[in-house]
């Protein structure tokens, strides 16, 4: 039998959509009886796929309790020549943070400082977090391809991307004019 | 058959206006970039090519993104013979004998068994649309909500038994995918579920946001985890394609049937894709082939299997998508949702209400072999070019296009948030190693599904017995527990075998495990 914490593992995050379905599946009391008479109502068919994933859920709890072992989990097809090699990759987790977090940042920042800045910025910090060292390539890179996507978009596909608040929106103006998008 | 053909024709006039012949073109140079990229999976670079298509017609949209599914089943083809690089899964097995073959001396024959392979394959797929489509189309014309609720339960149940080993794991990714699908004002009650008093909600999650954040945004954050390890390529190497003699193909008469005929199975049956199409073609030459002993070792069989049966899956597809508006796969999932972004719903209606489109479409798919291949044979040098570019920079712009992606298709901030939510949720799910594929189906599929079952519940005074008592819907009922059945068994006999293996004293066990 596997150790008691990857076991734990296994389970985690099986108990963390159960409780999730479960908390749904009361949440669906409040529309539950909007249904007419004769009828199954709005609820049914979010709660039969509640009730499924519940089961699914504690079978694989109980499963990584009692019968833990290793789960198949490539894919179903005839194990045929040679094995590839393993993605032995190591993990890091504050590039990823990283990413992330940029990545939430770059939302608000938007809407603050418009597509243009904002997009300049998000692409030169992906590229420095993702461990690219070369600040004139990465200079360059962020504002053309930013140049790129604003003149594709805004003049040929005609989306409408944001242009910020305050003085920003005044500076996105003017680079859509150089641009010659209007 | 002549009316088909006639119909055909008027498809390839279609296909010469100038917005279908430049979709054409560029799904196949992007198409083939993406292949190439080992960043960039054949079905996000589709779900990214789709903020595009907003401002065109439904049959340009349509073209460019089949376009781009069939050439990206070949593209990644030179990176795993020359560089041992797999663009896609579905080129693994790919490697097994091509790299092999190029390491001999022979990476020209080995790409020239490849684009044999491509075109063969190409050529079978569009001809297997084309023959197959009217008939599936004609034959669910019979279909009422019962059967559509069990075609789509067969649809559903086939992703999910074959996107990967584990069934639970699969079956959480398609309920959360229903779930989602089920947010919003429903539309028989107009009733608020699970909105929270979030009025963005009310609206619903687009399944747009869903498949970019999942499968675009997820999978940069996966590989930022890993580091961007990927190095640039050497992509000065000398690339030249030197096609098969005639007698040497005569040679592989039994290769190209067996792959062929499994392709388009694969491509038919839900959930089977290109990937398990090219693995399942391997694996059958490794058990029937004629030179099965030599596989793995750099022989045209090892090439031309999965090559072909991969291409091969594409039209299989298609038969289903456009007959009963069901995607058997994550690219035709999107193919689908580009559809639906254009107002046209495909179903067995379309051949009588587009049937323009709809021919315009199969034309697309023989031009796109022969473009393809064309592409391939002379312009392979220039595309890659692309894999100089480091990992971070490519990532960088995909994240972008992610975003873009996402917002152009209602201009909407919110969308932007969910894109970076579901990226989240992506990347979890690649962490913990659950498919995204019937997430993204479930969100697709589910109000198809909820109301084909509430239709057919209001219309049978909620008999649940129906599914199973009318004979079509019976049938695929009956099928669909047998596709959730098959991993169960198969996981049950693994179990049996790894017992014994375990079991087994050593002597023996060395003996079984003997290459």
């Amino acid at each position: 039998m596997p150790p008691r914490g990857a076991r734990l593992r296994a389970a985690l995050p099986y108990a963390a959509v159960l409780l999730g379905a479960v908390f749904l599946y009361f949440r669906a009391a409040e529309f539950a009886m909007m249904g007419r008479e004769g009828n199954l109502g709005p609820a049914f068919w979010p709660r039969a796929v509640l009730l499924l994933l519940m089961i699914v859920c504690l079978l694989e709890m109980l499963r990584v309790a009692f019968f833990f072992r290793r789960e198949p989990d490539e894919p179903i097809v005839p194990a045929a020549g040679p094995v590839p090699e393993e993605d032995d990759a190591p993990r890091l987790p504050a590039l990823l943070a990283g990413g992330i977090v940029i990545t939430v940042l770059y939302v608000p920042a938007m809407e603050m400082m418009g597509f243009f800045l904002a997009t300049i910025l998000y692409l030169a910090a992906f590229m420095w977090i993702g461990r690219y060292r070369r600040p004139i390539v990465v200079a360059v890179t962020s504002v053309l391809g930013t140049i790129a996507f604003v003149y594709v978009f805004m003049k040929v596909v005609y989306v409408s991307l944001p242009l910020g608040a305050g003085p920003f929106r005044q500076f996105s103006a003017w680079v859509l004019a150089a641009l010659g998008v209007h | 058959m002549q009316d088909v053909l006639l119909q055909l024709g008027h498809g390839f006039m279609h296909l010469g206006t100038p917005t279908n012949a430049l979709a054409l073109v560029v799904g196949l140079v992007v198409g083939m970039l993406v292949a190439v990229l080992p960043g960039l999976t054949l079905v996000m670079g589709v779900v990214l090519a789709l903020p595009f298509t907003y401002g065109m017609a439904v049959t340009p949209s349509i073209v460019l993104l089949t376009a781009m599914y069939l050439s990206g089943t070949y593209g990644g083809a030179f990176t795993s013979i020359l560089f041992r690089i797999p663009g896609e899964p579905l080129d693994v097995p790919l490697l097994w004998d091509g790299y092999p073959m190029a390491r001999q001396g022979q990476p020209a024959k080995a790409l020239g068994w490849t684009l044999l392979a491509a075109l063969i394959g190409g050529l079978i797929t569009a001809v297997s649309a084309v023959a197959l489509a009217v008939p599936f189309a004609k034959f669910a014309l019979r279909f009422d909500a019962p059967e559509y609720f069990a075609i789509l339960m067969f649809g559903l149940s086939g992703v999910v038994s074959l996107a990967g080993g584990s069934l639970a794991k699969a079956l959480v990714s398609l309920c959360v995918g229903l779930l989602l699908a089920s947010v919003g004002v429903d539309e028989t009650y107009g009733a608020d579920r699970f909105t929270f008093g979030v009025p963005m909600l009310k609206d619903g999650i687009e399944y747009l946001t869903v498949m970019v954040g999942a499968y675009g945004l997820g999978e940069v954050l996966t590989r930022m985890e890993q580091g961007f390890v990927t190095p640039p390529m050497d992509a000065s190497r000398k690339l030249e394609t030197r096609f098969p003699s005639w007698r040497e193909i005569r040679e592989l008469k039994g290769t190209i049937g067996r792959s062929s005929f499994i392709g388009v199975l694969c491509g038919i049956v839900p959930g089977a894709g290109a990937t398990v199409g090219s693995f399942v073609a391997y694996g059958v030459e490794a058990q029937y082939g004629k030179n099965r002993g030599k596989l793995g070792t750099g022989i045209p069989e090892g090439i031309v299997a999965p090559q072909l049966a991969s291409t091969a899956t594409v039209g299989g597809h298609m038969v289903p998508l456009l007959a009963l508006g069901i995607p058997g796969s994550g690219a035709t999932a999107v193919i689908l949702g580009a559809f639906l972004l254009h107002g046209v719903q495909p179903g067995p209606q379309i051949f009588q209400t587009s049937g323009d489109m709809v021919y315009t479409i199969f034309a697309s798919m023989f031009a796109a072999v022969l473009g393809m291949c064309l592409l391939g044979y002379f312009a392979i040098k220039p595309l890659i070019w692309v894999l100089k570019l480091p990992e971070a920079v490519t990532s960088a712009f995909v994240a972008l296009f992610c975003f873009v992606g996402a917002y152009s298709a209602r201009n909407s901030v919110t969308d932007l948030w969910m894109i970076v939510a579901f990226g989240i949720v992506g990347y979890l799910f690649e962490r913990f190693r659950f498919p995204i594929a019937p997430m993204v189906l479930g969100c697709i599929l589910g109000p198809v599904a909820e109301n084909a079952f509430m239709t057919s519940m209001i219309a049978y005074k909620n008999d649940w017995a129906i599914f199973f008592t009318r004979p079509i819907s019976g049938v695929v009922m009956v099928m669909t527990l047998i596709a959730l059945g098959f991993p169960l068994v198969r996981q049950f006999r693994e179990a049996i075998r790894r017992d014994r293996v375990a079991a087994a004293p050593i002597g023996d066990l060395n003996h079984e495990v003997r290459p």
